[in-house]
């Protein structure tokens, strides 16, 4: 005879698999916030090497002349000898020689005496633009909420980390190991570099 | 199990272990080598010959940390307006004169050249940077500082500031440019105008410039708010707080 165990028979309570749980959906959830600021950082880690929001431009061009006087006509003459279409956001006359046409994204400076352009702008990144806007996080009190939760949930699939592996391979054995591995990189840092602040 | 090769007799796994042993020791003398070179690398013409050099002041031409780079890097921020056209200066505060400029009244003030070095705090230094500008004693002398004023904020778009005390400020170097290497400003570097303090690491030079505002006590700006240093001297390595 088989014996059953009766519907009110509660089965022990076991932490470990709960942490693994949450631990699992918590991964799902910041999985998106993780890829965004993780880009970012490598992006403006190295900020001093490249620009990671724009492609710059930066160019000389000979024009021909004569030039209009009024501002309007020249700034069509300068469009029209570059083939641009797009019409300006400002056109404007700093000085006798030199007229400022404001492109959205460059801007056209001509120097009539010259009789040349110097073009400047630039082109948005579109993703790291976006990522490192999140992630720089200037002035988005907003935003500050859900970076800080991120951080919060960062901070629990760490420690929850650590105790989802039972036995030799999790904290008893190994993975303390590990662990203090990768804590020795910035205490070790730290010390070698000659103390923080 | 042992094999043999030319009449001796071979541990397979002793030589698996071998030859591992060999792959640890050439990918290590790899990495030193490769580290070495790269060091010697970064460790270039420009950078050596400006580190033999010497300032005025005694100081050495390079701050400390610092390597030489040819031209400005566009360092990123949030870009304001670069129209000349919409272009305002606010200059108020602790002054008698407030006023406002746009951008062809301040061509017309009095114009200063000036090759300057600077310093940006993630390690790279330009030096001599052509900058076309007036200078901000112009500016301050024309507002009439009041004498309580002791330190300057500048203000640009999006609610940046960067802040330095007066005695700096009215250095004959400090000053608001409009033009870099014979060009207009561009946007990259904070079109049409921006302020310049040299001798400062350059987070205190802020792009798309809108006001300076003289003050009586000191108020930290954008990046000293932010874990950066409140003075920011290059020779001292003042980049944090």
């Amino acid at each position: 005879m088989v014996e059953l165990h009766s519907p009110q028979q509660k089965r022990p309570f076991k932490l470990r698999p709960w942490i693994r749980a949450i631990h699992r959906d918590a991964g799902y959830i910041v999985v998106g916030l993780t890829i965004v600021y993780a880009l970012s950082g490598l992006a403006v880690n190295h900020i001093a090497d490249w620009d990671p929001n724009f492609h710059q431009v930066e160019q000389t061009h000979k024009i021909a002349g004569p030039f209009p006087e009024n501002d309007q006509a020249a700034a069509a003459h300068v469009l029209k000898a570059f083939g641009i279409t797009e019409k300006p956001t400002d056109i404007y006359r700093a000085s006798p020689d030199r007229l400022d046409i404001t492109l959205e994204h460059r801007t056209l400076h001509l120097d009539a005496k010259a009789a040349q352009v110097f073009e400047e702008g630039q082109k948005p990144r579109f993703f790291l633009r976006l990522a490192n806007w999140l992630h720089l996080n200037r002035g988005k009190k907003a935003w500050s909420y859900v970076a800080d939760t991120y951080a919060v949930i960062l901070l629990y699939l760490a420690i929850s980390g650590l105790f989802m592996i039972p036995g030799k391979k999790g904290l008893l054995g190994r993975g303390l190991v590990i662990a203090l591995f990768g804590a020795s990189v910035p205490i070790g840092y730290v010390i070698l570099s000659g103390g923080g602040p | 199990m042992k094999d043999e090769i030319f009449g001796y007799s071979v541990n397979p796994e002793l030589e698996k272990l071998r030859a591992r042993r060999r792959f640890i020791a050439q990918a290590a003398t790899g990495t030193v080598i490769t580290a070495l070179g790269a060091a010697y690398f970064l460790s270039d013409d420009l950078t050596r010959e400006a580190k033999a050099q010497t300032r005025k002041d005694g100081r050495p031409r390079l701050p400390p940390g610092q390597r030489v780079l040819e031209r400005l890097k566009p360092m990123g921020g949030q870009p304001g307006d670069p129209s000349p056209g919409n272009f305002k200066l606010r200059v108020h505060g602790e002054v008698e004169q407030p006023f406002e400029v746009g951008f062809a009244e301040l061509l017309k003030l009095p114009q200063a050249k000036l090759a300057l070095d600077v310093h940006c705090v993630t390690g790279w230094t330009v030096l001599g940077a052509k900058f076309e500008g007036v200078l901000l004693k112009t500016l301050a002398e024309k507002a009439k500082l009041k004498p309580k004023a002791r330190f300057v904020i500048f203000e640009a778009a999006h609610g940046y500031t960067a802040n330095i005390s007066l005695k700096d400020a009215l250095k004959p170097e400090v000053m608001v440019a409009h033009r870099l290497d014979g060009e207009p400003l561009s946007r990259a570097h904070g079109a049409p105008v921006r302020n310049i303090v040299p001798d400062f690491y350059f987070w205190k030079s802020a792009k798309w410039l809108t006001g300076i505002r003289f003050v009586e006590h000191d108020e930290p700006g954008y990046w000293e708010t932010r874990g950066y240093n409140n003075h920011a001297d290059p020779w001292r390595e003042e980049r944090y707080s």
